[in-house]
């Protein structure tokens, strides 16, 4: 399949709502520091707003989509578990 | 110096353990607890398996490491994490929960290379002050001795780590990985008498366990069913060929560096035979060898705490953005800046 032009066919998104814009903006910090190990197969957009993240996956192949998407789900949850555990406690 | 001790926050968790130290400036452990993914007789650890191990112990070791210690957040100065070497998906679980706890808790991050921070670990734990290193584990095998500002690498295994070779020897005989197939190679071959002769690999400063590890696997089957030795006597064979070798290339290094001491560390490192052996070498030359039991050796948050203060206080820190981890990461990469100012400190 290599040389074949590729286009970005697969995609999806992701919003989890954080609760407020700083968990929010926290999340999304550590997370972007990691980019995507395969740019040319997989693209990753994030943005927030109002509180939310969310996450835009396009990808050439539908296993490049699972891949990335299942393993952006693990460190989110990790994430937002260590708010929840660590963050300041809500009234 | 500020009057206040430094206090440090350290992750590791590159393999199969995951832990979380408390660690003062002065070499103090305040807390150190560890949990290891311990896999079924016969198997190995995977990446994505480990991980998720590492995810559902982080942060109630991150709870248990505050609590032992007696520290709050807000006494912490800073938040270490391995940066690497060691396996990608395990090492993204540290950095990710250091990130977001460097954001609550306004705290600065510091990146540490896991070979570093056994070697100061070690030297902390023993008082050894310029020893040849000699550090061996499940992935890494390196001779190492500090000179000018780096610790830099004069021997190492030219393919697979010794730990790696003892633990995959160790599911040919589908022994227990519990706590660990090292600690468990090491109990039987001490009912072994029979030494099977096996490839004795040193090219230089340099050693090779790959062809022993094909070897033995190729004919333990055949030699255990027509009784030629016992399983006991085989992991007796394979230990003293290894250690002889990692003995071997450590004294050449102690040769070439003119230096008398020998520290030991990493998993393998608590093999209390490996130490016999390398104290036999090490009074020859009228040396000292320092070692560490397991608490120390195996890998540990402590020493990546302490690690990481050592850079701290002289003056580094890692960025948000260049917060990541890495597979690869060479020892001599670092420079250890402390060492050049070491009085400051001790």
């Amino acid at each position: 399949m290599d040389g074949v032009a590729y286009s970005w066919d697969f995609q999806c998104n992701l919003e989890v709502d954080l609760g407020s814009e700083e968990n929010a903006h926290i999340v999304y910090t550590a997370l972007a520091v990691d980019k995507e190990l395969q740019p040319d197969k997989v693209k990753r957009h994030m943005s927030v707003s109002n509180g939310k993240l969310s996450v835009n996956f396009e990808a050439v192949e539908a296993r490049f989509l699972r891949a990335s998407f299942s393993a952006f789900v693990d460190v989110l949850t990790l994430a937002t578990k260590t708010i929840e555990e660590f963050g300041p406690k809500k009234e | 110096m500020k009057d206040k001790k430094l206090i440090a926050l350290g992750f590791e968790g590159s393999a199969n353990k995951i832990g979380v130290g408390v660690v003062a400036i002065d070499g103090s452990i305040l807390s150190n607890p560890r949990h290891t993914y311990i896999t079924p007789p016969g198997q190995g650890f995977l990446p994505r398996e480990t991980a998720q191990h590492h995810h559902q112990y982080i942060l109630p070791l991150v709870k248990s490491a505050l609590d032992t210690a007696g520290v709050s957040p807000d006494e912490i100065d800073c938040l270490c994490y391995t940066k690497g070497p060691g396996m990608g998906a395990p090492l993204q679980v540290s950095a990710v929960v250091v990130r977001v706890l460097s954001q609550m808790w306004k705290k600065p991050i510091v990146g540490v290379n896991h070979c570093v921070a056994h070697i100061e670990m070690g030297r902390a734990v023993t008082g050894a002050v310029d020893p040849v290193v000699l550090y061996v584990s499940g992935g890494n095998t390196q001779v190492i001795a500090y000179s000018e500002g780096r610790y830099r690498i004069f021997g190492e295994t030219i393919d697979i780590a010794v730990g790696n070779c003892l633990d995959r020897f160790a599911r040919v005989l589908t022994l227990s990985n519990d706590p660990s197939p090292g600690y468990n190679i090491e109990q039987l071959a001490k009912k072994g008498d029979k030494f099977i002769e096996l490839p004795y690999v040193v090219k230089g400063m340099d050693v090779s366990f790959s062809g022993i590890l094909s070897y033995i696997e190729a004919t333990t089957e055949e030699k255990l069913k027509s009784n030629e030795c016992t399983p006991a006597d085989l992991c007796f064979s394979l230990q003293e060929t290894l250690f002889a070798m990692l003995v071997e290339i450590t004294e050449r290094a102690m040769a070439h560096c003119d230096k008398k001491d020998v520290l030991i560390v990493g998993g393998v490192g608590c093999n209390e035979r490996l130490q016999q052996m390398m104290q036999i070498m090490c009074s020859e030359r009228d040396g000292k060898l320092f070692a560490t039991d397991d608490r120390y050796c195996v890998d540990n948050g402590a020493m990546i705490a302490y690690t990481g203060l050592l850079e701290y206080a002289n003056g580094a820190s890692t960025p948000m953005e260049e917060s990541t981890f890495t597979q690869r990461f060479r020892t001599d990469e670092v420079l250890a800046t402390w060492r050049e100012k070491e009085s400051v400190i001790a």
